[in-house]
């Protein structure tokens, strides 16, 4: 089982798109995939149409007490099944700091799924916190959307720092470029610069797309409703440099 | 708990267009556009997916994705994509399917059995998120066969598959299918097209499992007993020929040897006059199909005698391997070539037609008109007797010509016993079966060690005149080494062995059975 976080310290820079796209992709792929939507905003969740509720999430869930697979919803696509989001998840951080080994806990609640799945996602909420460090000790590798704006690469040293702080290590990092924007002059320019000099760097970009706004409308995964779309390439060739990264 | 798809099939009076305008009535659903997908299941010729509990299918929702399913639950139980045609274990990804086929199969070929070309329709029962909830597929089947023409169509399935986490709506739905009197399928879509092309599954087994009348004369048992015998080999020409893989010589040399062995053992029951042309024929056949089932042995043995050496030189057994290969070829022609041959296919249909004549009266044949019970319960305890005896005469220091010599009697006792299992209550004759196979496993290993360190030796000789690289010899000659190190141990290990066999609560479990001794 393969989990892969996806991550920003910064909001609204395309992460849920990017982990609904993905997921889809690999269950389309014939993996079995799970896609856990862990920000209590609930935006994954909604592109699947499904209710965000979990039972027994506000007390039971870190405690352990709940069996994930329970809670599993199937969506709509082979293969393709999601742990859906639910609002009590915005205290996510007080419940775990009183679990025992706090940083821990959603490894020890994924591992009884290794046998069921084959690739999992997760949607992470913004931010750095304890519901973040976790997702970096429970994840094999760590997609990071970046706008292409200096603001953008300021947040990721600050992760870079904080991973290298609380001695994370061997958790592939895979920043890309996100609702890129090729008439800025400054994407442009963030972008050559930060090529030049980071080796982590995925090569496929993700457009600033009018497609990948419409999931909102449609509901589903932009390969689902404009399969032969700019915007579901550049996914898919996003899709294929991650599986290459973590072979 | 996870549910399962059910299948269902359609009352009188309803087709697949009515069930879905009815279900309009009182359902919220989308419609997928309907697709053609063409399935197709595998098996081993002797059904071993089959005998597991399984179902391997082709290309069941996507066109590289080969599945096994649950047969009576009929459910997919894992599924793998994969590259080519499914042929051996060996060759298909790795990944939890190829383990699962691997313990199956080891070393039997897929077949194709049959084909499903399925049109299915599919219907996405929605909630008011317009979430699917449920799915309802409606099938229209037609099976056609791997070679041949038979083809036709199959009953019309509407299939209902739930989703995860959304099991009300699933019970909801099922409820609704019953009060249109929808009935569960009984038996799987690829159960109904193994009907229309007229195979049972596990039609053919190499075990012996005859069903023999106690008070039948023995000749007829006999003939019963060798018809069978006849099936199976000629069940496996073809593939022998074809080389699909090694089991189907196997199987065919095994036939012909209990063939001759019920000729020899099952004594007194035709006039010898008569058989002896038949035996000498199965002799021939013995005789020509060794040759190539030796190499398989040697090519199926190959990858432990590699993995056996030291690391450093296990790359210097490579042209040994190729030697296997060219030799192997040779002996298959050679094999095809007899098998094509008029003598070939004149002794198996002399000796069919001889089976299938009503027995001629004949002074020869003082045992013909015995109860084949009585008869069974002679021979057996007659040749266990003999097997004790010489067993019991071996000791550290006998030869090891005394050794083969009981394996081949103690052949001839565990033949005899399988042919005749049927007459006696069932769990009592397993045990002695049992522990026979245990000897038989213990003199095999001895016998054969020997004989493969020797054609190690042979074939090291022949490769050196074809030029083999010295390495590759030494590298056998380790072998060599080790197989005859084994054979001390299994030498060492029959005494023992042979002790338990004999020992007084077996003896008493013969005697019960089989009376005397």
């Amino acid at each position: 089982m393969h989990i892969i976080g996806v991550y920003n310290i910064k909001g609204g820079v395309g992460k849920t798109a990017t982990a609904v796209n993905l997921a889809y992709l690999a269950a389309r792929q014939g993996y079995r995939t799970l896609i856990w939507d862990l920000d209590p905003q609930a935006a994954a969740t909604f592109y699947f149409r499904i209710q965000p509720k979990v039972k027994g999430s506000k007390n039971k869930l870190i405690a352990g007490k709940v069996d994930l697979d329970k809670v599993v919803k199937a969506t709509d696509f082979e293969n393709l099944d999601m742990l859906p989001a639910d609002f009590s998840y915005r205290n996510m951080d007080l419940r775990l700091e009183v679990a025992k080994k706090p940083t821990k806990q959603l490894l020890s609640l994924l591992r009884p799924l290794s046998h069921s799945y084959d690739y999992v996602f997760l949607d992470c909420p913004p931010s750095i916190s304890l519901v973040s460090e976790n997702i970096f000790r429970a994840a094999e590798g760590l997609l990071l959307p970046m706008i292409p704006t200096t603001l953008s690469l300021r947040t990721y040293k600050q992760l870079l720092d904080f991973l290298e702080g609380h001695r994370i290590t061997g958790l592939e990092i895979m920043p890309f470029f996100s609702m890129v924007d090729r008439r800025k002059r400054m994407h442009l320019d963030v972008m050559e610069s930060l090529q030049a000099s980071s080796g982590e760097l995925l090569k496929a970009q993700i457009p600033y797309a009018s497609d990948v706004e419409k999931m909102g409308i449609h509901r589903m995964p932009v390969e689902a409703f404009a399969p032969r779309s700019f915007a579901a390439s550049a996914y898919q060739a996003l899709w294929m440099d991650v599986q290459e990264r973590l072979r | 708990m996870a549910l399962n798809a059910i299948s269902y099939l359609l009352p009188e009076g309803l087709d697949l267009g009515g069930l879905k305008k009815i279900l309009a009535e009182s359902n919220h659903f989308s419609e997928d556009a309907p697709v053609t997908v063409k399935q197709t299941y595998y098996d081993s010729f002797d059904w071993r997916i089959w005998q597991a509990g399984g179902e391997l299918v082709h290309g069941l929702d996507q066109p590289n994705q080969l599945c096994w399913m649950d047969r009576k639950k009929f459910s997919v139980v894992v599924c793998q994509g994969v590259d080519s045609t499914p042929g051996f274990a060996d060759d298909i990804p790795d990944g939890p399917l190829a383990d699962r086929l691997t313990a199956v199969l080891a070393m039997r070929v897929l077949l194709p059995k049959v084909n499903i070309i399925q049109k299915k329709h599919t219907l996405r029962i929605l909630d008011s998120e317009e979430k699917t909830v449920v799915r309802v597929v409606l099938e229209k089947n037609r099976y056609t066969a791997v070679r041949g023409k038979q083809k036709g169509e199959l009953e019309g399935r509407v299939v209902l598959k739930p989703l995860k986490g959304y099991e009300d709506q699933f019970f909801k739905f099922k409820q609704q299918l019953a009060a249109l009197k929808l009935r569960p399928a009984e038996q799987s879509l690829y159960e109904d097209a193994l009907v229309g092309i007229g195979q049972k599954p596990g039609d053919y087994s190499s075990k012996l499992n005859y069903r023999l009348d106690p008070d039948a004369p023995a000749d007829a048992t006999a003939r019963q007993i060798m018809i069978g015998l006849l099936n199976t080999l000629e069940a496996n020409i073809s593939g022998t020929k074809a080389n699909l893989d090694s089991e189907f010589l196997h199987d065919l040399r095994v036939a012909t040897r209990r063939t001759r062995s019920a000729m020899s053992q099952i004594k007194g029951v035709f006039d010898p006059q008569q058989l002896e042309p038949f035996k000498q024929g199965f002799g021939w056949i013995g005789k020509v199909t060794g040759e190539t089932r030796d190499l398989d042995v040697y090519l199926l043995h190959y990858p432990d005698f590699r993995a056996g050496l030291p690391k450093v030189i296990q790359d210097d057994l490579d042209p040994f391997h190729t030697f296997l290969q060219q030799h192997h070829k040779k002996a298959q022609a050679e094999l095809v070539k007899k098998i094509n041959s008029p003598h070939f296919r004149k002794t198996l249909k002399a000796w069919r037609s001889w089976l299938q004549s009503s027995p001629t009266k004949s002074g020869h044949a003082p045992n013909a008109s015995r109860a084949t019970a009585q008869l069974a319960d002679q021979r057996i305890s007659k040749l266990y007797k003999r097997v004790l005896k010489n067993g019991l005469a071996i000791g550290p220091d006998s030869p090891a010509e005394q050794l083969h010599d009981l394996r081949k009697q103690c052949k001839k006792l565990r033949y005899l016993m399988e042919f005749f299992q049927s007459l006696y209550p069932k769990p009592a004759i397993r045990e002695p079966i049992k522990a026979l196979k245990i000897i038989l496993d213990n003199l095999g290993e001895f016998q054969d060690l020997e004989v493969q360190a020797q054609s190690l030796e042979d074939f090291g000789d022949q490769m050196l005149k074809e030029g083999a690289p010295a390495s590759s010899l030494m590298a056998m000659g380790i072998l060599v080494g080790q197989l005859l190190e084994k054979q001390v141990q299994a030498r060492e290990a029959f005494v023992e062995l042979f002790a338990g066999f004999s020992n007084e609560s077996n003896r008493q479990a013969f005697r019960k059975l089989f009376g005397g001794a």
